[in-house]
């Protein structure tokens, strides 16, 4: 099973072998093994560099480990580390429970320090998720949700296989993988509305968040 | 939880969390741990304010086999992200011992009382003054408890205040003070505020994120400028914090934050069973 930049080797339980999409090929004493699901939360916190990743399913996931997993239980504690609430999202998405909230009610719904997104415009919107959320060095998710009720795309800037839950955004090949679980998007993330926020300021960080 | 089936009961411990500081969402995510290989409910899940994740996550943190989810908040004091924040984004009753059903799932979902509001606040502050200045006789020592402070944390300079009153009551130290980042009486002015040999400064939050190990430590003179995360420097082989300094003549010592504490995941399981009474 692929998710994100994870590859799953599932074993008949349930449990198996979690590994960076990258490091198929390394043998398996090339890297580092962890059998507590628990260490996902530690692998998926800093980069390759070091640098702290806010964003779970950005696409920078340290390489150069592997975990192997006694059950189902501990595979999905781990997975739900390294892309948090993800395989929930997409079983309420396969069952059809799953409702995006379009961006200008996320943004509707801000108080405090964040009302002030509101104020964010079309063209503003347009240049921010097409930066911020693009597959490539943004975000791997799917995007689900729409610019507001209307149904707007939420950006002219990103390619339409950035809203297909079918296409793979790490375009990477998995002809080989029999399942594949995308990482969706139903509803703009903190990250997003605090950088709106910065938009709206007129700054290029958002600061202290 | 007392009444109820702990297979089917799961955790919810809500925390801030950081976009810029890995430490924020540290406590929270050890003490979910903790919790979990205690095996006393089925399923243990953090979510956040700032990161993934988030509370509007929250149907699809736990499986359809939990029937009660114990929703805690991982903040010191009752204010603008208990009431409002946190009960919004949850879409939750935000008054604390409601019980909110939720239809799709046939789930009860109880808002619990903050970590903050629990009795042991006090002791765990008073340990945390004991452990970073083990050899100081109190009655030559004025301990200050920090808070935020100001806008939108509107409580916890009251909460602050209360702990002050609690350790100040018990006649140990020479003056026990309720200090703030943002108003009067200010953490900065910690010399002018004490005339004891020894300080003892203990911040009243949760994790050692931006706040307590970045802000406060320029606030006091410890350091001259906002330095990395705890994490980071931790990582390049640094120190927590190095104690006591010796500033405007006096002997400072400060205290890391109460919520990185073992015992912090005793008070968010009591919390949560508080919230199923
Ligand atoms: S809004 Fe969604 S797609 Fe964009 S960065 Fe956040 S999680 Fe990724």
């Amino acid at each position: 099973m692929i998710i994100g930049q994870i590859i799953v080797r599932e074993s008949a339980n349930g449990g198996g072998e979690l590994r960076h999409r990258d490091d198929l090929k390394c043998a398996d004493g090339e890297l580092t093994l962890h059998t507590d699901p628990e260490d996902a939360v530690g692998l998926a916190l800093y980069d390759d560099a070091g640098a702290y990743r806010p964003l779970k399913t950005a696409p920078n996931l340290r390489h150069g480990w592997r975990m192997v997993l006694a059950d189902g239980a501990a595979a999905r504690l781990a997975l739900d580390s390294f892309y948090p609430g993800r395989r929930g999202a997409f079983a309420a998405f396969q069952a059809g429970r799953l409702h995006p909230t379009p961006l200008r009610e996320t943004l509707g719904r801000q108080t405090g320090m964040y009302r002030v997104t509101q104020k964010i415009t079309e063209e503003q919107i347009d240049a921010l998720v097409g930066s911020f959320c693009r597959s490539d060095g943004g975000c791997l998710r799917t995007i689900l949700w729409k610019r507001d009720t209307a149904g707007a795309a939420p950006s002219s800037l990103l390619p339409s296989e950035k809203f297909d839950p079918t296409h793979d955004q790490s375009g990477q090949t998995r002809e080989q993988f029999a399942s594949f679980v995308p990482l969706l998007c139903q509803e703009a993330c903190n990250l997003l509305v605090a950088k709106a926020r910065a938009v709206v300021k007129g700054k290029s960080s958002s600061g202290k968040e | 939880m007392n009444s109820t089936d702990p297979s089917t009961s799961a955790l919810l411990i809500v925390g801030h969390g950081s976009t810029v500081n890995p430490d924020s969402a540290a406590p929270s995510l050890v003490h979910a741990a903790a919790i979990r290989r205690r095996r006393i409910f089925g399923q243990v899940a953090c979510a956040f304010w700032k990161e993934e994740p988030g509370m509007r996550d929250w149907p699809f943190l736990f499986d359809e086999s939990i029937r009660d989810v114990y929703v805690v908040p991982n903040f010191i004091s009752e204010g603008y992200f208990t009431r409002t924040v946190i009960p919004r984004e949850l879409e939750m009753d935000g008054a604390p011992g409601a019980v909110t059903p939720r239809p799709d799932t046939g789930q009860r979902w109880h808002y619990c009382e903050p970590v903050g509001n629990h009795p042991s606040m006090t002791e765990l502050l008073l340990r945390r003054a004991r452990e970073v200045a083990p050899s100081v006789p109190e009655r030559e020592t004025s301990l200050l408890i920090v808070g935020h402070g100001t806008g939108l944390n509107d409580n916890s300079a009251v909460a602050a205040k209360e702990q002050a009153a609690r350790i100040g009551a018990m006649g140990q130290y020479a003056r026990v003070l309720s200090t703030y980042m943002e108003e009067p009486p200010l953490i900065a002015d910690w010399a002018k505020l004490t005339d004891t040999p020894n300080v003892v400064v203990v911040p009243f939050f949760i994790s050692d994120g931006l706040h307590s190990y970045q802000d406060i430590p320029v606030l006091l003179g410890i350091e001259s400028e906002i330095t990395a995360s705890a994490s980071e420097r931790l990582r390049q082989g640094e120190v927590f914090m190095q104690n006591p300094r010796h500033l405007h003549g006096r002997n400072l010592y400060y205290a890391s934050a109460i919520g990185t504490e073992a015992q912090f995941a005793d008070v968010i399981v009591e919390q949560a069973g508080a919230g199923s009474v």
